[in-house]
């Protein structure tokens, strides 16, 4: 009962969170200077002659209508799904312009993001466990100082190293070009292959982060009193390791997680710059760069949902991990 | 699970990785071009739509114009015309229209559809980039063989956009509801590559048109384009042998590109338009010409061209004109223009005259130089300028932002000096137009698409004026020239230098690519409709 109304309560919250951002997606586009036929106008550079910059605008649907208007139809159409003609990929529509890019990302980042969380807490756990001993002592200075590194640098080494010199990797694209996409194993190998390289990156930025917070909660959690009980009713160690200290500790590296699993989808932008992955993060700098206000709005919707999305699965699981929110 | 496992695990991922080899040798016969940057590819080849998302054979090697103006010869070059005549008056274009020529499903290709087209661009206004029917009158095809067009009033330099305006097939077309929203994903075109083979996400194939007009031409028999977002993927791609023509900046191109392989090649002729430092002339102190030339003597070009271009380009010189416009170029005019050359005693008698005497080793003159961040070579650029300018006692700080930001603030006057671009088409009339026609100036705070430095002269709209009414060509170089002199007198903008149109190529499979010993046309893959010179001269070894 008390759960349920725990969950509605979230739910509410999560609504008012949605129409914040998607008024934020409208706001602060046009508080960037210049317009988005200006922008096209300089990026043709005098193949446009300025007198057709009138007709350019127009036949973009630019109105002059009032700010106000104009949101109560951005809204008007958000809420029947049609967000509208991207302008920096016309005359494609802001949706299958996302949905060339969304699964991508999602497949690429969200697998990266996963397995980084999971390898991190396993090792955070483990060097918990066995503090002091060799793994402890070397892996966490180790990887905080790999995840140090610019991560543009770590990329693009990977990139020459595994992709260009060595050729183990393919140094571009999401599958082999001689491919069609299908479920065939060629294809999935094709896919996984492609993947190697720049998930190995994002795991290496970020695997030492959720190592280090894992350990230190885990730490703290081995010395609880119920641990000792554990330990002195005889319990295996791996259940203790996980079912006991394992289980709490991953609670407040769990938050992390889901806000982490919700900016997937804002993609990881050098990532896909460096290795040439057709995802969301370059759909939305080539956005902002050409003031393309629907896909703006379209990619930030996107987000705003994944967000929203991930911290409500992560509301989920605390209820079931963690019981004084079933009470 | 032993504590060795992670490595394990990425020797077991190398191994599997090595098993199959990522470099398949190219296709025989299928050339690998550089499309513009981009992580993903959408279908679209819309010719006429300059301001969407269209892929690069839609007017680089599909649709096909009446004639092609060849920057490095100045002719405009026969394709699907013949000929073309002026009437006395100027108000009358006349273009004979190649016979036997036909579209790639077969149908034959005539005057009809030159006039279908050109119609087209007067019904929907947003597909007419040129402006072409503020200056038309009226278009008409009497024959298969013969186009007519009548002008509002004479403007001889607009025969570079009729020229030049991509034709499409009325039969296809007259039935298309939206031209805007065409994507046109099953192109029918007159030009040598038009069978669009594959197209993926990334990738993308168009072979050969089965009925080119040009006989044993296109000798390529499919062009491949891959996806490539940055400058870093080009690059690798290039130094890969994977990419056989491309127009990428590479530094220094020698050690990097050229030797590693006696089959690279590059080449890179300063066709673009020039670079200039403009300064706002509707302020002050910049409306006078004295501070603009003291300003202009106090930059050292020749170190900016080293530091900044690589040394890829030259110093500007008085008339301010690009290589593309050589044969313009008069050298009395450009002498006149003697504030060009590098000169601080100079700069600084000027400044003096124009009252900003040294004060305890500085002027009282405060400007800004407005620079898009991420234009690494203007940003280095400006900072020599920067750096010169202090020198003769003048403080200019250099501020980066947002490439919009710097275009907009160009636009509305709102900036003092500013590094940019000028304008550039096949003669220099449009050159001068944006740098000294009244016609062309703005109130400040009104959005002005040229003529930022807002500078305008009585006597260079008479000469463009005459120049509108001419296509004579000695009268036409008389009046540029004229053009020149005012320039070089006035200092309207202070020009850096004639930017390179970047190019290179790989002739390990394909040969006949344009070079400095052959220079037919220039090489750089994103110049339309020029590239149809290369790809219908180019052939597998």
């Amino acid at each position: 009962m008390t759960a349920a109304l725990h969950l509605l309560r979230r739910l509410g919250f999560y609504l008012l969170a949605a129409w914040a951002s998607v008024t934020l997606a409208f706001v602060v586009p046009r508080l960037m200077p210049g317009d988005p036929a200006q922008a096209v106008f300089a990026r043709l550079r005098g193949r446009l002659k300025p007198e057709a910059v009138e007709a350019l605008r127009a036949a973009l649907g630019f109105t002059d209508a009032s700010a106000g208007r104009q949101y109560l139809r951005y809204l008007g159409h958000l809420a029947r799904g049609d967000l509208g003609v991207s302008i920096s990929h016309y005359p494609a529509s802001v949706a299958s312009v996302i949905a060339g890019a969304l699964a991508w990302t999602l497949l690429l980042v969200g697998m990266a993001v996963l397995l980084s969380f999971t390898l991190g807490s396993l090792l955070g756990l483990l060097a918990a466990w066995r503090r002091g001993r060799w793994l402890d002592a070397t892996l966490p200075p180790l990887l905080t100082f790999a995840g140090a590194l610019p991560y543009f640098w770590v990329a693009m080494l990977a990139l020459f190293t595994g992709g260009f010199t060595l050729g183990w990797f393919p140094v571009r694209h999401a599958y082999d070009e001689s491919l069609t996409p299908s479920f065939s194993f060629a294809f999935v190998a094709s896919v996984v292959r492609h993947a190697v390289l720049p998930a190995a990156t994002v795991i290496v930025a970020t695997v030492g982060g959720w190592m280090l917070s894992m350990r230190n909660t885990a730490l703290r959690t081995l010395s609880e009193d119920y641990v000792l009980l554990a330990r002195a009713k005889g319990l295996s160690p791996a259940r203790i390791m996980f079912a006991y200290a394992g289980r709490n500790a991953l609670l407040p590296n769990l938050t992390g997680f889901g806000m982490e699993l919700g900016f997937v989808l804002s993609g990881s932008l050098l990532t896909e710059i460096v290795f040439s992955y057709p995802g969301q993060g370059y759909l939305l700098l080539r956005a902002v760069q050409s003031l393309d206000y629907p896909l703006i709005q379209g990619l930030f919707l996107t987000i705003t949902l994944a967000v929203l999305g991930a911290n409500w699965l992560v509301d989920l699981a605390t209820v079931w991990l963690d019981p004084r929110t079933r009470t | 699970m032993s504590s060795s496992w992670p490595l394990r695990l990425v020797l077991l991922g190398a191994l599997a990785a090595s098993c199959a080899s990522h470099r398949p040798p190219p296709e025989p016969g299928v050339l690998a071009v550089a499309e513009e940057q981009s992580a993903s590819f959408t279908r679209n080849f819309n010719p006429l739509l300059y301001s969407g998302d269209v892929r690069w054979p839609a007017r680089h090697a599909m649709y096909e114009p009446l004639f092609i103006y060849n920057p490095l010869t100045g002719a405009y070059v026969p394709w699907l015309a013949e000929a073309y005549a002026w009437s006395e008056d100027r108000l009358l274009l006349r273009l004979r229209i190649r016979q036997g020529v036909r579209w790639s499903d077969g149908a034959p290709f005539t005057a009809r559809d030159v006039a279908f087209t050109f119609r087209l661009l007067s019904r929907h206004p947003a597909l007419d980039v040129q402006a072409l029917w503020q200056h038309l009158a009226d278009v008409r095809a009497p024959d298969d063989a013969t186009f007519e067009i009548s002008m509002k009033r004479p403007h001889v330099p607009l025969l570079e956009a009729i020229a030049q305006q991509p034709i499409v097939p009325e039969h296809v077309w007259s039935g298309v509801a939206d031209p805007m929203a065409f994507a046109n994903e099953h192109p029918i075109a007159t030009g040598p590559f038009t069978e669009v083979t594959s197209f993926k996400n990334q990738v993308y194939e168009v072979a050969r048109n089965p009925y080119y007009w040009q006989p044993g031409v296109p000798a390529v028999r499919a062009l491949r384009f891959r996806a490539h977002p940055s400058n870093e993927q080009m690059l690798l791609a290039l130094l890969g042998n994977e990419l056989d023509w491309a127009c990428e900046f590479i530094p220094a191109v020698e050690r990097i590109w050229q030797r590693p392989d006696p089959h690279h090649h590059h080449w890179f002729p300063l066709l673009d338009s020039t670079i200039f430092l403009y300064p706002n002339t509707a302020r002050k102190p910049l409306d006078d010409a004295r501070v603009r030339k003291a300003l202009s003597l106090a930059i050292d070009r020749a170190l900016l061209v080293k530091v900044a271009v690589h040394g890829y380009s030259r110093p500007a010189d008085g008339t301010g004109l690009s290589d593309a416009h050589a044969r313009y170029r008069d050298g009395a005019a450009a002498a006149e223009g003697d504030w060009v050359g590098h000169d601080p005693a100079r700069a600084a008698r000027l400044l003096d005259e124009a009252g900003f005497p040294l004060h305890g080793g500085r002027r009282a003159l405060a400007l800004t130089i407005q620079v898009p961040a991420g234009y690494s070579d203007w940003v280095a650029a400006a900072q020599i300028i920067s750096r010169d300018l202090r020198r003769v006692g003048v403080e200019a700080a250099v501020r980066t932002s947002d490439f919009s930001a710097w275009f907009d603030r160009l636009g509305r006057g709102d900036y003092t000096l500013a590094l940019g671009w000028s304008e550039l088409s096949a003669s220099p009339y449009g050159f001068y137009r944006a740098l000294m026609s009244r016609k062309t100036v703005q109130p400040l705070g009104e959005t002005a698409p040229e003529n930022w430095p807002r500078f305008g002269l009585a006597a260079a709209d008479e000469l463009l004026d005459a120049l509108d009414a001419t296509s004579n060509p000695e009268e036409e170089r008389r009046l540029v020239v004229g053009l020149e002199r005012l320039f070089a007198k006035h200092a309207p903008a202070i020009p850096l230098y004639p930017a390179p149109s970047w190019g290179q190529f790989n002739d390990t499979r394909f040969t006949g690519f344009p070079d400095a010993a052959h220079p037919y046309a220039p090489l750089s893959s994103s110049l339309e409709p020029q590239t149809l010179l290369v790809l219908t001269r180019i052939a597998p070894r």
